[in-house]
């Protein structure tokens, strides 16, 4: 049952996780390893910081983020990633499904009982 | 960026992702690479302790965890050191005693491995074809040059054409390369396809 509910969460981390990204380069703009740190910072998001990168990289190609390389004030050049239109479009739509879910969920938690 | 400026343990690091991802398109390996080793490079200065360069390095994963997230199907692992590879080394090592004909299939093993890389399997060609039974080959005509003919009575006997202290040491020096040289390289396979 414990093996059972890991695989939940982790599909739920994975799930939620690129959305997560995308939300971090909403106003701003961040190079791999500021959004790597930042993804591994918030608790139980994220448990091998090394796969953000594939996740950085298939964001890229799907055109939901584009990249810029930047010279860095010390060691070898940075990539930046920001949010492309459709990275941005993509972000609304999960936050307005991801509200509902949330809310659903809770819900269903704490009154054992859908609203 | 070269790997002279990371840590020694940040550049063994890439080194596994590297061979971890031979199975990935050459540019997302590459650009991979390159994401890695700026992580690398932010996360850890060459003066960090080993300690804090370990740290970081298990905060990053398994290089083979990073490629399985990349694309799960390209993971190197699943072809490395397997029956496949084994039966390689063997035949490559032994199998030229069967009349050169094991040997042969040991390279044809070897080449469609994808455990290695093409300069790995270039070694494993060339050093040395036929293996171990190439020295039976070279032994022959050292053994058959020597011609003894007896004196007379009391006298010690008399050998023409065979090797001179020259000719011996190099003979030595040739033995143990043939010797040598296939184990090595049968080791060296079996190390690089770990």
């Amino acid at each position: 049952m414990v093996a059972v509910r890991d695989t939940a969460i982790s599909q739920l981390r994975r799930g939620v996780l690129e959305f997560c990204v995308l939300a971090l380069l909403l106003d701003t703009e961040r190079y791999g390893f500021e959004l790597v740190r930042a993804l591994a910072d918030a608790d139980g998001l994220v448990t091998t910081e090394g796969t953000l990168y594939p996740l950085l990289g298939r964001l890229r190609r799907e055109g939901v983020v584009e990249t810029t390389w930047r010279e860095s004030p010390s060691g070898p050049p940075r990539r930046y990633y920001r949010l492309t239109p459709a990275g941005r479009a993509a972000l609304g739509a999960f936050v307005v499904e991801w509200t509902r879910f949330r809310a659903t969920v809770d819900a269903l938690l704490e009154t054992g009982a859908p609203r | 960026m070269s790997t002279d400026t990371l840590h020694p343990l940040a550049a063994e690091y890439l080194n596994r992702l590297r061979r971890a991802g031979r199975g990935l398109p050459r540019g997302r390996l590459k650009e991979l690479i390159a994401e890695i080793e700026g992580h690398l490079s932010e996360a850890i200065s060459p003066e960090s302790s080993d300690a804090e360069a370990l740290t970081v390095l298990d905060r990053l994963g398994e290089p083979e965890e990073i490629i399985e997230a990349e694309q799960p199907q390209a993971v190197a692992p699943r072809d490395r050191r397997g029956t496949h590879e084994w039966a390689a080394i063997v035949l490559l090592l032994f199998g030229g005693f069967f009349f050169g004909f094991g040997w042969l299939v040991g390279v044809i093993l070897l080449w469609s491995s994808r455990a290695w890389t093409t300069s790995d399997k270039w070694i494993g060609t060339l050093i040395i074809p036929g293996g171990l039974a190439t020295l039976l080959i070279a032994l022959l005509p050292l053994g058959s040059s020597e011609t003894c003919t007896g004196g007379p009575p009391g006298a010690p006997e008399r050998c023409t054409g065979g090797p001179s202290t020259g000719h011996d040491i190099l003979s030595i020096v040739i033995i143990a390369i043939l010797v040598l040289a296939p184990i090595f390289t049968a080791v060296y396979l079996a190390r690089r396809a770990e």
